[in-house]
């Protein structure tokens, strides 16, 4: 093999960026895309199975997901669709810049693609972290707990001795959750609490504009009412809270993967931009920034159906009243 | 050899890439590309305030989706180059979305017709 380098101006032309098991380059390249295209039908049949469970739990509770839904910061959820948007308009210039060997403007657009994609996973992490604060992870215990010293100050704020005694009852959980929420003075927002880190849901008004406008579904008129008995009309705050909670298991899995997507994606960026830095893609041989290209392309793809599947699917009903 | 299969594909030059040929996209269809995706986002955004439920149900979601295979489309046919991509890549591609829809469409046929008689009140 060795000799190979020596003596390729001799008998056969031997295109440098050809591997000796394929006959041309046209052969060499038509096998990238097939292998990477079947890659990438595996991803969406990954991605659809996700889909899928959000399909068939949306489909049964409409309502819970649209309550959840509206309560994403759609504004975040925006800027980050633009700023993957712009992401793949670089990143398909790096390939096209590549195909013309064109090494500096090909260096730049994959270091553009890089700093969008890790912007996209900063606005990402502070919606994640504003979960966190609100109390909205579904998980128990990942969420912001309320230290022990809270029971000071709801001793300070409590200066009637009754319900200083009140608060030193058997039970002090329940006399925690119970009494103090209190409401600042402004009147309006709620005071955080969360002992043990569990997933807060209170508010039901969209199941009960749904039920006032008949239009709950089947699933819902069990789901969401006490034993599952719709007759008893009143809509159980905790039973709707666990259907809003399917809604943020399926948020966080969803856009979890396909951020794990994303950091894999600059990885391969971080190698494309060191191959690219060496000048080793030339007109003949660009295949890794083509392929590189399909991945984040495909990424951004998923996003395309997530944000308006989780973003948007309940915005309408905020607006004026009921649409049925 | 070469030669004689530029010829025979001569017919459809737009459609099949020449082996051993690059096709290189021009910049206007990646930047209109482009202007699709960003048009599309803000309408996207947009209609999803306007209650268009009122027309039918899931009238809002099946425009969301409209949008969003529309933008696909784009990002598939002309950023993935499978416009100008062998047949054997189009039926890769399209296959994957093909027994997507499969799955979704069985799936539904079992869940959107239970439950209904047994618990209805």
């Amino acid at each position: 093999m060795a000799t190979y380098a020596t003596d390729t101006h001799e008998e056969h032309y031997h295109q440098p960026g050809l591997q000796h098991h394929f006959e041309d380059m046209g052969q060499q390249q038509e096998s990238d895309s097939i292998g990477m295209w079947m890659f990438l039908v595996q991803e969406i049949m990954f991605f659809g199975g996700l889909f899928m469970v959000y399909l068939v739990f949306r489909s049964r509770y409409p309502m819970a997901f649209a309550a959840g839904s509206n309560h994403l910061n759609i504004w975040l959820g925006a800027v980050n669709t633009l700023v993957l948007i712009v992401s793949s308009l670089t990143m398909a210039l790096a390939v096209h810049y590549a195909q013309l060997g064109k090494r500096n403007l090909q260096v730049i657009l994959i270091i553009l693609t890089m700093i969008l994609g890790a912007t996209f996973l900063g606005i990402k992490s502070v919606e994640y972290a504003d979960k966190y604060y609100e109390g909205i992870v579904p998980v128990s215990g990942l969420n912001l707990k309320t230290s022990n010293t809270y029971v000071d100050s709801a001793e300070s704020i409590s200066k009637n001795p009754e319900e200083q005694e009140k608060n030193s009852l058997n039970f002090p959980d329940q006399a925690m959750d119970a009494k103090q929420k209190p409401v600042t003075e402004h009147g309006e927002e709620k005071e955080y609490v969360n002992r043990r880190g569990d997933f807060i849901w209170e508010d039901t008004s969209l199941a009960v504009k749904a039920q006032q406008g008949h239009f709950l579904t089947n699933a819902e008129k069990i789901g969401y009412f006490t034993n599952g008995d719709f007759s008893s009309g009143e809509i159980n705050a905790e039973r709707f809270r666990d259907k809003v909670r399917i809604f943020f298991w399926i948020y966080f899995a969803m856009t979890g993967l396909h951020a794990l997507h994303m950091i894999i994606g600059l990885g391969l960026m971080a190698w494309l931009l060191y191959k690219a830095w060496r000048g080793t893609y030339t007109p003949e041989y660009y295949a890794p920034v083509e392929m590189a290209g399909l991945y984040w392309h495909f990424v951004d793809i998923v996003w395309i159906f997530l944000f308006p599947l989780l973003y948007l699917l309940g915005r309408h009903f905020l607006e004026g009243g009921g649409g049925h | 050899m070469a030669e004689i299969r530029v010829e025979n594909q001569s017919e459809h030059a737009d459609e099949h890439r020449h082996e051993g040929e690059h096709h290189i996209v021009s910049l206007p269809a990646y930047l209109g590309v482009f202007g699709v995706l960003l048009v599309g986002t803000i309408l996207t955004v947009v209609v999803a305030f306007i209650d268009l439920d009122h027309i039918f149900p899931g009238a809002n979601t099946l425009v969301a989706l409209a949008i969003a295979f529309f933008k696909m489309t784009c990002v598939v046919l002309i950023f993935m180059h499978v416009r100008w991509s062998s047949r054997f890549i189009w039926v890769t591609a399209v296959a994957g979305f093909f027994w997507l829809a499969i799955m979704f469409s069985f799936t539904m046929s079992d869940y959107l017709t239970r439950s209904a008689g047994v618990f209805q009140h």
